[in-house]
């Protein structure tokens, strides 16, 4: 992985500069040409696709589309050549998603696409097979292709609606009812009270302990509700309130809510992550994500306003596809300033960013640290400044913060499909060890289980780093980007599975970073199947939580719903493969499960008998789709860092001739400063489609 | 949709049969074979599953008291003799459905037994359990797969099966079925379905079985008879009369006969026991006023709202006009009651059964002289229009027969297909004001907008043709100006309770908003200006879409009186 990779890489045409030989160009960083046009990538071995003419022309052409395919300016469909019925498999379009730019290679990544491409063409994936596909077909086909994206946000808005006609948590059970009164409490709590006493007021009945930013938001929705009709958000008298308008109000919120921060954020991830597949193949993506049953069902049925927390995690990672590092860094102390959940993200997050500034080397490295270390503190004084000296005494930060984490409370509550519950079955924790024991084995046990991901993204970064930085080096994307969703999956579910105080709904973090990854994938792939897989069963195991709050028409239509708007078939795997088995085995215990609880009742001495069994089935899922994280994630490092010092240079050194002159007329027709982004997604959709 | 369209079109033309008009007796097993083999594409099933998925989520939506009305007839048709049926008044809701509708219920009673004995509980009223909910509202959603098999068949044997899978899409996820049917809570789907299969025997050639099953429709709900003259027409024209003018002994025979045989299948039991004058007065309550509670947008909506327009004149500048002073109490605010006008002539049930007929008529003259398909589909439209237009207390929800049939002719040419929207859109609306809580309304107007979207668009490409001349261009601007109305109206129904209730604080918690079965409060406790204005949304839902509703008839009656009998769309080929 030295000079032999270079000479294997494509040449750099006039500006060849002086820079150490394992990093991607350096000229990229004035022309942002990012690094993941790896599945264009693989078509450097593919003489035909390298033929100098047409290459240019459709440079010329592509250049100026994807250059304003950014989250800016997301239309680029007007013209007939990006708008064309391409399948995004098509060579065609591989083609036209080349830039003309020095982009260059680890040559160790070349060699794995080597052995995906041997391994066979890449299979049909015909429009037959999924219900969303044959739609968007069909819209194409009628002249409404750009009806898609509005009439998909219309469409599910309008199941959304549909699913808040049903009932919620705690709906007339009192005296404590559950997370909707706990939501409205807070509104009623923080409009009519000052902000001092907010941590503090009756904390026995449902007492804020969300971050400051959920506090300010229920205060706005509060106001809003005082202003529409005062008794829905009176205090203290209010508390249960259910009439009509009330909870039409507050399913209008989370409706709100969700439409201006979690679906922008949607829409944003598919042109940029996917920025260089097709029209299609996004809007496909956004179908996907719009409708993932978990979070339909928690936020829109049981009430809960995840969907903003998520959301602003989601702008963080499209902000720092974009190189806005900073920016995103603001996004994601909102999303923990919303949930204290989004810690679960942290690592990942955090992980990314040092990789970053590791990557970008002494002088510009430790510049964006100090910048990130700055914006980031300062968002969360911002955050907390009510609670901080000059506006309540020092002491008073304290509530916020023993409200948040509530180390006071049990291992794990109820019955959640995760490490401890699960092992509790034959192994009794609580009666084994101390609590303050107990959460501090939680604790090693959570960095253990992150810990492979930040290692493997601070690999990637040192091995690739930039020797001779330039100027402007923030806006440059950094091969640990396309880490990021592993990262974030495998750090979320290793806090779904090991951390303090989980709750089955925390399962929808881990689930936002996989269903990203499973929505740009294609069918028949692994990364498809383990997506699938593991959305399907976070929904069934939340089916006691579901099943007792009287959402079960709800959960079998959205998951029937999603699975056919997939076209999933577990059979359609590849076949006999660990996924397929696997899913197989899931689907049908899951299956059995629900037959015997229509049958039976459970036993008088085991009257939580099909939770139990629900957990037994539904843990063992989610270590391996933990463990499948990982191993995607060594994986990719591999890939993007390599092995150490193999470097299969033969597999390309015939074609660097060819390439030379091409890349050349390309870059000087386009000139400096106007790279087009590159979709990370594309290459890692290659990468663990075969690879696993 | 019909995605697979391209593909699967050379296989498509397979049944043989369904469209070469065979005279007499379809070989039986021909069409039987043809409804068994289930040749069911994926987007078809796409849109089963869909459909179905919404259709769960809507369990817990509102639900109107049909919903009761439907469980005391499982009720009462399960707990009682037969001969009790029509007499039982333990409920007010009675049982006032012909018979097959009420050996239907009695046939779903049976597993309603089994899975909860107190759906079927006669003295258990306004039971609204969860089991109770979920079993009728799943009986609604598989009743209604008769309407989705009949819409296949008609993808089927069609002359343009891409164009004809949109239609019949549409027509399976019409709004109007999903709110009434699934939120409101009826079982039109189901008959609309048997409706629809006798039109497709009528276009199969069969036209024996298209009159038996129309029979049998009619013995599932009598509302259907508003379309009985053009069936009737169009049998006698083209089934018992031969083209030459000669009477088909055979023919007709064999349809009175099987008519009179369905009649008595499902009057049998009533005219044994000597039941029929109750049963027929439970059918045919003719106590009830020229309006139903709100409006139906039709003739009578115009001129009722005409006279309120007149009643302020008066009563402002103190023209010399008579004032009914009844009248001026019964101002039709939306509740139920008998209609009296305060300034216009009241209208009384002949007058209104008169003018149904002349304008039936105008239209069947031109059936008798035309028999062919097209001309049935479109006499049948108008059939069904003009009794809604011109009917004695009209419900809003029989708009729906006509807008059944009308989308069958929707791909016809631009005429049609405008009128088939503008007729849509104002009938689609007008069934709003059935469905009035908050969350539920945003779903129908999400919803509906969609659907539009997915008709109009696809449609409006294969049909368009431009205005030919300076009147028609002007017609196509103001029918456009129009549909463009219905928004503007939407956002104004929608914010003028909220800006009522706002401005008259007290009384904000208790704005009534119309509801179907109108149980508001007495508007005595508001004051005066509250109560007047309070249904000025329905009012003006109803005069708006009237006015469109009588345009797409008067539209569709020209077009049909005048089209060249050169032009051949589509469906003349049939």
């Amino acid at each position: 992985m030295d000079s032999e990779g270079l000479s294997a890489l494509p040449p750099d045409g006039p500006r060849k500069s002086p820079h150490r030989v394992r990093t991607i160009s350096v000229n990229s960083m004035r022309s942002i040409p990012a690094i993941a046009a790896l599945r264009s990538h693989s078509e450097y071995e593919r003489p035909e696709i390298l033929a100098p003419t047409p290459r240019q022309a459709v440079v010329g052409n592509r250049h100026l589309l994807e250059n304003s395919a950014t989250w800016v300016n997301l239309r680029h469909s007007d013209s007939p050549e990006s708008s064309r019925a391409v399948s995004p498999t098509s060579p065609g379009r591989r083609f036209s998603s080349l830039s003309g730019h020095p982009v260059r290679f680890p040559t160790t990544l070349s060699s794995l696409q080597e052995t995906e491409h041997a391994a066979g063409a890449p299979p049909d994936r015909g429009p037959e097979q999924a219900m969303a596909r044959r739609w968007i077909r069909w819209m194409h086909k009628r002249g409404m292709k750009g009806w898609v994206v509005p009439s998909a946000l219309l469409a599910s808005t309008c199941v959304k609606v549909c699913v808040s006609l049903g009932s919620y948590s705690g709906e007339g059970i009192p005296p404590m009812f559950g997370d909707y009164e706990a939501q409205r409490h807070w509104m009623e709590l923080t409009i009519h009270l000052p902000i001092r006493r907010w941590y503090t007021y009756d904390t026995h009945y449902w007492g804020l302990d969300y971050p400051p930013l959920t506090a300010y938001v229920s205060w706005l929705c509060g106001v809003v509700g005082h202003w529409l009709e005062p008794s829905w958000v009176a205090l203290d008298t209010s508390r249960g309130i259910e009439t009509e308008g009330s909870k039409i109000f507050m399913r209008s919120t989370v409706i709100i809510l969700d439409a201006l921060i979690y679906v922008p954020a949607l829409l944003m991830f598919t042109r940029i992550w996917q920025g260089s597949r097709s029209k299609r193949t996004q809007n496909l993506a956004l179908v996907t994500l719009l409708l993932q049953p978990a979070l339909l069902l928690v936020d829109f049925g049981h009430f809960q306003y995840n969907s903003v927390m998520l959301g602003f995690a989601l702008l963080a990672i499209n902000l720092f596809a974009l190189g806005q590092d900073l920016a995103g860094a603001v996004c994601f102390v909102l999303s923990l300033g919303f949930k204290q959940m989004a810690l679960y993200y942290s690592p990942a997050i955090g992980g990314y960013l040092i990789a970053k500034c590791i990557y970008l080397g002494f002088p510009n490295g430790g510049k964006l640290f100090l910048r990130l270390a700055l914006v980031t503190s300062m968002s969360f004084l911002v955050l907390f400044l009510p609670f901080l000296p000059p506006f309540a005494p020092i002491s008073s930060i304290f509530d916020p913060m023993t409200r948040i984490f509530p180390f006071g409370r049990g291992l794990f509550e109820d019955k959640v499909a995760n490490f401890w519950c699960a092992s509790n079955v034959v192994f009794k924790w609580r009666k084994w060890a101390s609590s303050a024991f107990l959460v501090k084995l939680s604790a090693a046990l959570t960095a253990l289980g992150f810990l492979p991901t930040v290692l493997v993204s601070l690999r990637v970064a040192w091995q690739t780093q930039l020797i001779a930085p330039r100027q402007g080096g923030s806006t440059l994307h950094i091969p640990v980007l396309p880490l990021l969703p592993y990262a974030l999956l495998t750090s979320s579910m290793s806090f779904f599975l090991f951390s303090f105080q989980v709750h089955e709904k925390t399962i929808l973090l881990p689930l936002l970073p996989i269903t990203l990854l499973l929505s740009g994938a294609p069918m028949d792939s692994t990364v498809f199947g383990w997506g699938v897989l593991a959305n399907n069963v976070a929904v069934f195991s939340m089916w006691p939580l579901l099943k007792r709050e009287g959402l079960g028409v709800q959960y079998i239509a959205l998951t029937i719903l999603w699975n056919r708007l997939l076209g999933y078939n577990p059979f359609r795997l590849p076949s006999k493969s660990f996924i397929q088995l696997l899913s197989l085995g899931v689907y049908a215990a899951g299956l059995g499960l629900h037959i015997l609880e229509l049958l039976i009742l459970p036993p008088g001495r085991y009257p939580d008998m099909f939770a139990v069994l629900n957990v037994l089935i539904s843990t063992p899922v989610f270590c391996l789709v933990w463990l499948w994280s990982i191993k995607c994630g060594v994986e990719m490092t591999w890939a993007l860092g390599g092995l150490g010092n193999v470097s299969p240079r033969h597999t390309r050194t015939s074609l660097v001739g060819d390439d030379e002159k091409p890349f050349e007329s390309a870059t000087s027709s386009i000139g400096p400063g106007q790279g087009r982004r590159r979709a990370p997604f594309d290459f890692e959709q290659d990468l663990t489609t075969d690879q696993t | 949709m019909e995605a697979a369209d391209s593909t699967a079109k050379p296989v498509r033309r397979v049944p043989s049969g369904t469209l070469k008009p065979t005279t007499t007796g379809l070989p039986c097993t021909v069409w039987r074979k043809n409804w068994l083999r289930l040749e069911i594409e994926s987007s078809e099933y796409d849109l089963l599953f869909l459909s179905t998925c919404l259709k769960l989520l809507l369990f817990p939506a509102y639900r109107s008291t049909d919903f009761e009305v439907h469980r005391n007839w499982l009720a009462i048709t399960h707990s009682l003799p037969i001969s009790r049926w029509y007499y039982d008044t333990t409920s007010e809701w009675t049982l006032d459905y012909p018979p097959f509708f009420a050996y239907f219920e009695k046939l779903l009673s049976i597993p309603a037994s089994f899975v909860d004995p107190k759906i079927v509980d006669l003295n258990n009223l306004n039971y609204d359990a969860w089991s109770a909910i979920a079993y009728q509202r799943t009986t609604v959603i598989l009743s209604e797969l008769v309407l989705g098999a009949v819409l296949l068949r008609f993808i089927r044997g069609s002359v343009d099966p891409s164009t004809q899978r949109i239609i019949s899409a549409s027509l399976f996820l019409h709004p109007g079925f999903l709110i009434v049917d699934h939120i409101h809570f009826q079982y039109n789907g189901f008959m609309f379905g048997i409706l629809l299969w006798s039109i497709l025997m009528a276009r199969n050639g069969n036209k024996l079985a298209s009159g038996i099953l129309f029979a049998v429709l009619l013995n599932f709900k009598h509302i259907y008879m508003y379309l009985a003259p053009a069936y009737f027409i169009y049998l006698l024209r083209s089934f018992c009369i031969s083209p030459s003018g000669k009477l088909e002994i055979k023919n007709f025979l064999s349809l009175a006969n099987a008519v009179i045989a369905v009649f008595i299948v499902s009057f049998g039991p009533f005219i044994v026991m000597g039941q029929i004058p109750q049963v027929l007065s439970r059918l045919f309550p003719f106590t009830r006023g020229l309006n139903h509670a709100y409006w139906a947008p039709n003739a009578w909506a115009l001129v009722t709202a005409a006279d309120r327009v007149l009643l302020r004149y008066a009563s402002r500048s103190g023209a010399g006009l008579d004032i009914n002073i009844s009248g001026l109490a019964s101002t039709s605010r939306g509740l139920v009651g008998d209609t009296v006008f305060a300034v216009l002539p009241n209208i009384k049930p002949v007058h209104t059964f008169i003018a149904t007929l002349a304008f039936q008529s105008i239209a069947l003259v031109k059936l008798w002289f035309t028999p062919t398909y097209k001309s049935f589909l479109t006499a049948l439209t108008l059939c069904g229009y003009a009794s809604y237009l011109f009917g004695w207390h009209v419900h809003e929800k029989a708009i729906l027969l006509v807008l059944v049939p009308l989308s069958l002719l929707a791909a016809e040419r631009h005429a049609y297909f405008r009128t088939f929207i503008i007729a849509s859109v104002a009938g689609i609306f007008s069934l709003f004001p059935l469905i009035f809580t908050p969350g539920e309304s945003i779903f129908k107007v999400i919803y509906s907008s969609l659907w539009i979207l997915f008709v109009y668009v696809p449609l409006t490409r294969r049909v368009y043709e431009f205005p030919r001349s300076p009147a028609f261009a002007i017609i196509d601007t103001l029918e456009k100006i129009y549909l463009a109305g219905f928004p503007l109206l939407q956002v104004f129904v929608t914010l003028f309770p909220v800006l009522v209730a706002r401005r008259q604080v007290p009384v904000a918690a208790d704005i009534c908003v119309a509801s179907p079965n109108f149980t508001c409060p007495e508007p005595a406790l508001h004051p005066e200006g509250v109560t007047a204005m309070e249904f000025l949304p329905l009012m003006l839902t109803s005069v708006y879409c009237a006015v469109g509703l009588i345009w797409g008839f008067c539209r569709l009656m020209f077009v049909y009186l005048n089209e060249e009998s050169t032009y051949q769309g589509p469906l003349s080929r049939i």
